[in-house]
């Protein structure tokens, strides 16, 4: 709108006390160049405030079934998450053993020398035994906002008979075509009762939103499914702690000369008994040299 | 209208300077107009970014995660390899949805959403709280959106970060030095697979070829870096990546929980004693209830109740 001339002209500050009455064509320019600025602002503002997925979302998301517990707090509002399906994968390399002890003082004790000597029949056997670490996340920070590259996709049937891929597969194709108004599918993800869609260019996701509406074909009927925008994650800050297993050690370059049975019952044997630091062994798990595994853990309940 | 009023100063703008000069009466008023619109227009701006940084602190979620008891539950074998080369750590979060109860409003949760519906399709109730008998609206609890989400975190067997690294060589030299310098076993180092060294950060990630090495190398906090003939500790810390999977928006409805009205009056103020009645009259069938799981009612100070999936 206003060709700006910037810079080149600008109004020192002592301008304005020195000669206020006179009206130079320059203070006018300046004025008007502020005020071209002031209104590109403004747009921005409620350009951000519109894409900023405030508590009331300016477009329809799929619905989540809520129900009231008796979680109640005085005062200001907090934010307040669950957190469920913890799952922590500890890769055990071969030549080792994972021990579980029914008491973690027994565990401590274990520790203790850092290096065991197990007797067997005839020869001795040299391990070595470590505290069990796993990551934990401590805290977590995360932001939303509005992907310009994605979209959702609802609106599916219940009881559709298309497993994760095959529909992920079929979406894909049909918004992957350029005269249904889509574009190269670069990102998917199957959400809960929806799909996320991203595209490689910026204005398919646009467009797609913009109709909102289309007739899918999934399997052999077609199905009309809703486009809307989507709204990402981002972590904005993570804190990671290495937590010791309170129960659990780990028993590492054990020699390959017994059989992962055999294996299994002399350390139990062994760390059974309570003149060695030990006591009640609730499990034994023994990776065998040349073999791997991972080692699962959840939470415990209660 | 407002490209209209930009034309018209577009065109006094582009009078030339003496002209302009002759019409200062007409240029004072238009400065005045000009300088109320921007003052108009500032005031506007600061509503709105007060408003957006209200909003940006709500669609967070900010949490501290209480520490979980764990227990060994299995041992799998993964088809995949990569998984070996990581110790990971995952969780679903999902956000719980306020909502802020009012003086003389209460919550009632169902244990069945048939019931829960029932009593909204009814609307009016008359539920005797003590010798009075209330009338009651009952209506659907207006929920906002909350988010969802898997948290993932992969702690690397393979590979460590070194930071502190001092900034005194040239880059492809330090990175030779770095190689050179964890792979001296005697300081419980190992092969090296590559260096990525940053300069600008004075700090690097270095891969190994197997996997215990970096283990081995984090029981200590600081490792010594041999600099011609000088040693220097760099500090040592684990490979750690996180990310998000499968974030999602979604609106709350509240299907089981129910909105009951209209206890301003009551001259009653424990709310336990309240509650108590609510549930008493709900649970019966004849009164169209059913089991009844909680009830919280606010006849003072609001509540923030949280509901959750």
């Amino acid at each position: 709108m206003l060709k700006e001339d910037t810079g080149s002209r600008g109004q020192p500050a002592w301008f304005q006390i020195l000669v206020p009455p006179i009206v130079w064509p320059w203070a006018l320019q300046a004025l008007q160049e502020e005020q071209a600025k002031l209104k590109t602002r403004l747009q921005e503002l409620k350009r951000k405030l519109r894409d900023n997925p405030q508590d009331k979302v300016p477009f329809p998301v799929p619905e989540a079934p809520l129900v009231f517990r008796g979680d109640i707090q005085q005062g200001k509002e907090t934010t307040k998450s669950v957190v469920s399906n913890l799952r922590i994968c500890y890769p055990l390399p071969g030549g080792s053993a994972l021990v579980t002890f029914d008491d973690p003082n027994v565990a401590k004790q274990v520790l203790q020398q850092a290096e065991h000597t197990i007797d067997v029949e005839g020869f001795r056997l040299r391990v070595q035994v470590q505290p069990l670490e796993l990551p934990m996340l401590t805290t977590i920070q995360v932001s939303s906002q509005m992907n310009e590259q994605r979209v959702l996709v609802s609106g599916f049937p219940a009881g559709l008979k298309l497993s994760e891929e095959e529909l992920l597969d079929k979406l894909e194709i049909f918004f992957g075509k350029s005269k249904n108004g889509g574009g190269d599918v670069e990102t998917r993800e199957l959400l809960q009762g929806s799909v996320m869609l991203g595209f490689a260019k910026d204005t398919v996701a646009q467009h797609l939103c913009q109709t909102g509406q289309f007739t899918v074909p999934l399997g052999k009927q077609q199905f009309p499914l809703r486009v809307s925008p989507y709204v990402s994650g981002k972590i904005q800050k993570a804190e990671v702690r290495s937590l010791t297993v309170p129960h659990s050690v780990l028993v590492l370059n054990i020699p390959d000369v017994l059989d992962g049975p055999e294996l299994q019952d002399v350390l139990e044997i062994h760390f059974q008994k309570p003149t060695r630091g030990g006591g009640e062994v609730e499990a034994v798990t023994v990776m065998p040299l040349g073999q791997q595994g991972l080692a699962v853990f959840t939470a415990k309940l209660g | 209208m407002a490209t209209d009023e930009d034309n018209k100063k577009q065109v006094l703008k582009e009078y030339g300077p003496a002209e302009e000069f002759m019409k200062d009466e007409q240029n004072q008023k238009l400065i005045s107009e000009i300088e109320k619109e921007n003052t108009q227009l500032k005031e506007e701006i600061q509503k709105l970014e007060a408003e957006l940084q209200a909003t940006t602190r709500n669609s967070q979620i900010n949490e501290d995660i209480p520490e979980t008891k764990i227990k060994f539950t299995a041992v799998e074998n993964p088809e995949s390899d990569s998984q070996f080369s990581n110790t990971s750590y995952s969780c679903h979060m999902s956000s719980k949805v306020p909502y802020e109860l009012q003086k003389g409003q209460a919550l009632i949760t169902f244990e069945k959403e048939e019931v829960a519906q029932n009593v909204i399709r009814v609307g009016h109730h008359h539920v005797q709280i003590q010798d009075v008998n209330m009338k009651v609206m009952a209506s659907p609890v207006p929920l906002n959106s909350g988010v969802r989400f898997q948290v993932h975190v992969e702690v690397s067997k393979m590979k460590i970060h070194v930071t502190d690294i001092p900034d005194e060589l040239p880059e492809s030299q330090m990175r030779d030095k770095l190689e050179l310098s964890f792979c001296k076993s005697r300081n419980g180092g190992g092969e090296v697979d590559c260096v990525e060294y940053d300069k600008q950060s004075r700090s690097a990630v270095v891969t190994f070829v197997e996997s215990g090495v970096a283990d081995k190398i984090l029981k200590i906090k600081d490792y010594p870096l041999y600099i011609n003939q000088n040693c220097q500790r760099v500090t040592v810390s684990p490979y750690t990546e996180t990310y998000l999977k499968k974030f999602q928006v979604f609106s709350g409805v509240s299907k089981k929980t129910v909105l009951l009205t209209g206890l301003e009056d009551l001259q009653i103020i424990d709310e336990e004693t309240v509650e108590d009645f609510i549930n008493i009259h709900f649970q019966r069938e004849k009164n169209g209830g059913g089991e009844v799981e909680v009830v919280k009612c606010s006849l003072g100070q609001p509540y923030i109740a949280y509901f959750e999936e």
